[in-house]
């Protein structure tokens, strides 16, 4: 059986608690995906479009800068992530992460995608429409196989209103 | 060539509208991505070949703007010189060894480091080199980006006139308008202090949950690290520290501020080819040349509606609308520049505006001081309804939107309908009760 964990910095302990709830007669391999976000460097771009600074020639050192914290960044969240699945199949894309959550899927051939709801920065976990972030809507309704959605426990919050 | 011809006043001035107006439709959508310092450059050329505008006096309109064009140079040179010297990186680097491990520290920290860099270094440095080192430095603390990187593209406008340097827009302004600084800081320091306090509430507010963290400062590299000539950097330091100074005092005498930023740009390129941190030819790919093109084009072009007198009845349109009361003059400067500024550039509005605002010379003094003070918070502060650049732009992506395209830009645009407009009112209800004292 092949999970495919997506992995956002914040995510690596509670999706391997998940992961320990898969049993198989099959082997369970794990892949561990990483995206690197393109969306806050178009945010960027734009910005220098609107001071009229359009791109012009090669990659300057500050553009080599960001594109060293970016690989930094990917690669310390994933050793992080084989630090709780040891052996896993590492797998960084570069785009917008929902889509490359979803092709990724196909491509890796996983039969199940693993996600939490959105990344969690510290804050308390809470029920509720805008609990599930555009990400983890996005893959739910795209992905090729079905989603484990890793929601927090959360039960103080309930019962809710009836 | 119609200059060797007598043209009838009406057909003259239909036919500079005409391409007054094609030029700026031309800079709002940019076809064939052509930038827009071609655009306008090739406008002011029509009106050149069609005898629209005597070359003497196009030539006379660029020499009376030289405050501005050196302006640019010396602003645009201090802030790649300082950016040479490793400032903003250690300057980041500091605003996170200050903020003890909290995102939410952190992230005021670079709100105050934002107004800081705008202040003395305008808003250009703070938009375009702050924000790629803050976004290095959120990537490399797993942070999550886009909340620091709109705190800087924010910030970068809504600080951009604490100073009359803060902002090219300002120098624009008061070059035709001057204001000698104690007005310029009774009329508009208050008023900054006002939307940057509601800039960093309200964003405090739209992001509290992705920072509440904590970050491991151990995955940045030591502050030092970014100096790789101390001697070079302490200069630098030392430099901009003259040039802060000079510019309090050149604005209190009302002296050209582009020298101040062209003395001190001149000093900083001097250690840096004695530190051989940079050459002139790095420095050349630095500066944006097509911007002077993009301000002589609109330069020329509205001096050539100006001599319509279409700016003019725009004027006393503005005054009419004004009722020529100090209230009406906050209120409709403030709404016609930020409106402007969204339609076209914020360049090109500024310098409708100067040409415009000559009517209102013969209102009160409360009323001129509106109107100014007005169009200067109107046209910096205006960009930010739009964040993705002008309204030209947010139709384009809707327009993809609409033919299912997926653009996020438009989730960057409904954060600054957001927040602008709160700002845009409560900052032009602050001038106003200053204009009013």
């Amino acid at each position: 059986m092949r999970i495919l964990c997506c992995l956002d910095g914040t995510n690596s302990e509670p999706l391997s608690k998940a992961a320990a709830l898969f049993s198989s007669t099959e082997p369970l391999v794990y892949g561990l995906l990483y995206v690197i976000d393109i969306e806050p460097r178009k945010e960027i771009e734009r910005t220098r479009e609107r001071f009229l600074r359009h791109p012009s020639g090669p990659p300057g050192p500050r553009e080599r800068q960001m594109r060293q914290a970016e690989q930094f960044s990917a690669r310390d969240i994933l050793d992080e992530g084989l630090r709780y699945f040891p052996g896993a199949e590492t797998l960084r894309r570069e785009g917008r992460p929902e889509r490359e959550i979803v092709n990724c899927a196909a491509a890796w051939n996983a039969d199940v995608v693993l996600i939490l709801p959105r990344a969690n920065y510290g804050e308390k976990p809470a029920i509720g429409p805008k609990s599930v972030g555009h990400v983890a809507r996005f893959v739910l309704d795209h992905a090729p196989c079905p989603v484990f959605l890793v929601r927090p426990l959360i039960r103080e919050q309930f019962p809710i209103a009836r | 060539m119609l200059l060797f011809f007598h043209l009838p006043a009406l057909t003259r001035t239909l036919l500079i509208s005409l391409i007054a107006l094609l030029t700026l439709v031309g800079i709002m959508t940019r076809p064939f991505q052509w930038n827009e310092a071609l655009i306008a450059l090739a406008g002011a050329a029509l009106l050149l070949v069609l005898g629209l505008i005597a070359p003497l006096d196009a030539l006379l309109t660029l020499l009376h703007e030289w405050n501005t064009f050196l302006f640019f140079l010396g602003m645009m040179a201090l802030s790649a010189l300082a950016e040479e010297a490793g400032l903003f990186d250690w300057l980041a680097a500091q605003a996170a060894r200050l903020a003890k491990n909290r995102a939410s520290l952190l992230y005021l920290n670079i709100f105050l480091l934002g107004c800081l860099i705008s202040m003395i270094l305008s808003n250009d440095a703070t938009a375009l080199i702050l924000t790629p080192v803050v976004y290095v430095l959120v990537t490399r603390l797993r942070l999550p980006v886009l909340p620091f990187l709109f705190a800087c593209t924010f910030i970068a406008d809504t600080a951009s006139f604490l100073l009359p340097v803060s902002n090219p827009i300002n120098i624009i302004i008061t070059s035709r308008f001057p204001l000698d600084l104690f007005t310029f800081l009774r009329l508009l320091f208050l008023p900054s202090l006002v939307v940057i306090g509601i800039n960093i509430g309200v964003f405090f507010l739209l992001y509290r949950r992705q920072l509440r963290g904590n970050f491991d400062l151990k995955r940045l590299p030591a502050p030092r690290e970014a100096i790789q000539q101390p001697a070079y950097f302490r200069y630098t330091c030392a430099v901009l520290v003259l040039v802060a100074v000079a510019y309090v005092i050149a604005s209190a005498l009302q002296a050209p501020l582009s020298l101040v930023a062209l003395s001190g740009a001149l000093l900083l390129l001097l250690g840096a080819l004695f530190w051989r941190r940079t050459a002139l030819r790095e420095l050349r790919g630095h500066i944006s040349w097509p911007i002077f093109g993009f301000i002589a084009g609109m330069f020329i072009l509205v001096q050539a509606v100006e001599g319509t007198g279409l700016t003019a009845q725009f004027g006393a349109l503005l005054l009419h609308l004004s009722g020529n009361s100090s209230f009406g003059a906050v209120m409709i400067g403030t709404a016609g520049a930020a409106i402007g500024t969204n339609l076209i550039n914020n360049v090109p509005m500024a310098v409708v505006l100067t040409s415009a605002l000559h009517t209102v010379q013969h209102a009160s003094l409360a009323v001129q001081h509106g109107f100014i003070a007005a169009s200067i918070f109107g046209c910096d502060l205006g960009p930010n309804v739009t964040t993705v650049g002008s309204l030209a732009t947010v139709l384009w992506l809707l327009i993809l939107r609409q033919r299912g395209v997926d653009v996020s830009g438009l989730d960057y645009f409904k954060l600054g309908i957001v927040v602008t407009p709160l700002m845009l009112l409560a900052g032009a209800l602050t001038i106003w009760l200053l204009v009013s004292i």
